[in-house]
């Protein structure tokens, strides 16, 4: 019998959306925070099997303590291969060959569109943001793209100011006709507030499930687009207690994840 | 033929006003002990590229070095955004630099282009995105869209690029410059291959024959290389896997001291100014903090089994 303990934080719940979207055996390129905790959960629980690589170099890490950075020192020792980015992003990657990857973005839209390049205008940024970094080859090539938001009025946007990773562009065929491989794109946004999934046809994303303290009214109030809503919407289920002893035994029991608390995952 | 120098001898003798560097390192082993010798002669009007830039990249912008940068992303990781970076490109403070954006996979490419004496590259990413709709000093250069000639499929072709200059920090080297690494590589092989000479910052200077016990770790070969400094935690705050863990704390007073301009010239002249070499640096370091804090940075000894090439 499963059983939903109450005293989980919101980052962990998060944690969790991202982890029960990864299969056995899915080859999965992870940044840190979030995404590492999301299929480091996958790993100790369904997903015994999936293999993580971080693009700085290394494939099938085992980390002591959770890493800060996709070049964390913790990465290396007893990792399973090292190379660089030509390997990852080069061998792996721009083969088509990885299943998941995750990423968070400054501002989303209902295409899946990340902008971590700037906001306002470019030549006269409002605020310069870091770059694409990993972000666009791995939203490109990845099969499943999941991407982790804040969930308010700015944050997310019907349209982003910069579009630095492509989601689903301007909607239906517009990544098949860049050359991207059909059948990839973004597949959730989890939020503090919600999942989202995306439209089969339309390629929007639409509201899949409401966490427990929030609800559809108010989701669709902080998205500043015409939400759809699913018709099966539902709660999302609450972390585990096998997941959450995961997650706080094995994974990082010193809770780094609460740091997200302070920025604004609540 | 010996080519130990200092890193004041490597810089003055190799880096000059105008150059193209490729500055390798991953918040693994970046040569933060030559960026620092850089802004200290007061080097100006450089090109700079590396795939995922951090604090070092950022000083090297906020003390004004800096024309031109060939990006993938430049943040303090873990303390956020970049202040000189975004000083620099939101009020031209010192000046406003010029971007050119890729991406960790497209420049990682154009790099191994370089190095392989390839014109350009096909990679496939970029497509659909604001990347390709912004030029800087590149121009149309920046990128080409074509049908592949083998299927007619959209194609995007990226340049080779080859930097005037690579300078890399790495475990051991070495006098002649055959420079081995070990941990996360980034785009350091291909970056230095790339680049017309190298400059080889090292942790330790190793006889040829320590080299030749394990050459599979070998990135750069002596012919490649101009100068190799031996330069004892040369990648603080940055690490280097079996000797020094990444100096977290520093990583904030960098940040904290970067918030403001002022702060900013307060921290190049404690560091980076008043301090002539990397020992000096080292010396201000354990005065500053402490022996017991740099101690603690010291990494642990784990050592593999051993390899073998005999036949």
């Amino acid at each position: 019998m499963t059983t939903h303990p109450d005293d989980y934080i919101k980052p962990e719940l998060m944690a969790c959306c991202g982890a029960r979207e990864i299969k056995d055996y899915d080859l999965v390129i992870v940044g840190t925070g979030f995404p590492a905790m999301a299929a480091n959960i996958a790993k100790y629980t369904h997903a015994p099997n999936a293999l993580m690589m971080q693009e700085s170099g290394v494939f099938d890490a085992t980390p002591k303590r959770p890493a800060l950075s996709v070049g964390d020192p913790c990465l290396n020792p007893g990792a399973a291969m090292i190379g660089g980015l030509v390997e990852i992003m080069g061998m792996f990657l721009q083969t088509g060959q990885v299943d998941v990857g995750f990423l968070s973005g400054s501002q989303v839209d209902k295409f899946g569109n990340i902008n971590t390049t700037v906001i306002g205008d470019y030549d006269h940024p409002k605020s310069r943001l870091p770059g694409s970094g990993g972000a666009n080859p791995i939203g490109s090539l990845v099969k499943k793209t999941l991407i982790i938001a804040l969930h308010d009025t700015r944050r997310l946007s019907e349209k982003v100011d910069f579009i630095t990773t492509p989601g689903y562009i301007d909607g239906p065929g517009a990544r098949e006709r860049w050359g991207l491989e059909p059948n990839t794109g973004p597949h959730m946004i989890v939020t503090n507030k919600a999942v989202l999934n995306f439209d089969e046809n339309t390629k929007e994303a639409y509201l899949a499930s409401y966490h427990p303290d929030s609800s559809v009214d108010e989701i669709v109030a902080l998205t500043p687009w015409d939400l759809k809503v699913a018709q099966d919407v539902h709660e999302t289920e609450p972390p585990t207690a096998e997941e959450l002893r995961v997650m706080r035994e094995i994974i990082d029991p010193a809770r780094m994840i609460k740091i997200y608390e302070n920025r604004g995952y609540v | 033929m010996s080519k130990i120098m200092t890193m004041k001898e490597a810089i003055s003798q190799h880096v000059k006003n105008g150059d193209f560097l490729f500055m390798g390192g991953y918040i693994c082993r970046p040569p933060t002990s030559a960026i620092h010798e850089i802004i200290r002669q007061k080097i100006r009007d450089l090109t700079i590229t590396r795939s995922n830039a951090a604090d070092d990249f950022d000083m090297l912008i906020g003390a004004g070095c800096v024309k031109r940068f060939i990006a993938t992303f430049l943040s303090l990781g873990l303390y956020g955004l970049a202040r000189c970076y975004r000083r620099s490109l939101e009020k031209g403070i010192p000046h406003k630099i010029e971007v050119e954006e890729y991406s960790n996979l497209s420049l990682p490419m154009m790099l191994m282009a370089g190095a392989m004496g390839m014109p350009f590259v096909p990679v496939k990413d970029m497509v659909g995105s604001d990347l390709l709709n912004i030029k800087s000093f590149m121009g149309e250069n920046k990128y080409k869209m074509i049908e592949s000639p083998f299927d007619g499929s959209p194609t995007l072709l990226v340049p080779a690029l080859n930097p005037d200059v690579a300078i890399i920090h790495v475990q051991q080297a070495d006098e002649e410059g055959n420079a081995q690494i070990w941990g996360i590589g980034g785009d350091c092989k291909y970056g230095a291959n790339a680049s017309k000479k190298v400059i080889v910052s090292c942790e330790r200077i190793v006889s040829r024959e320590i080299i030749g016990k394990d050459p599979s770790r070998t990135i750069v070969p002596s012919f490649k290389a101009v100068a190799v400094v031996e330069e004892t935690f040369g990648a603080h705050p940055g690490y280097t896997p079996g000797f020094y863990d990444v100096d977290f704390s520093f990583g904030y007073l960098y940040q904290q001291a970067s918030n403001t301009v002022e702060g900013f010239q307060d921290f190049l002249k404690e560091w980076v100014f008043d301090i002539e070499d990397r020992t000096a640096y080292v010396q201000h370091y354990i005065e500053r903090f402490g022996y017991a804090q740099f101690k603690k940075l010291e990494a642990e000894f784990d050592y593999g089994y051993p390899v073998s090439y005999a036949y």
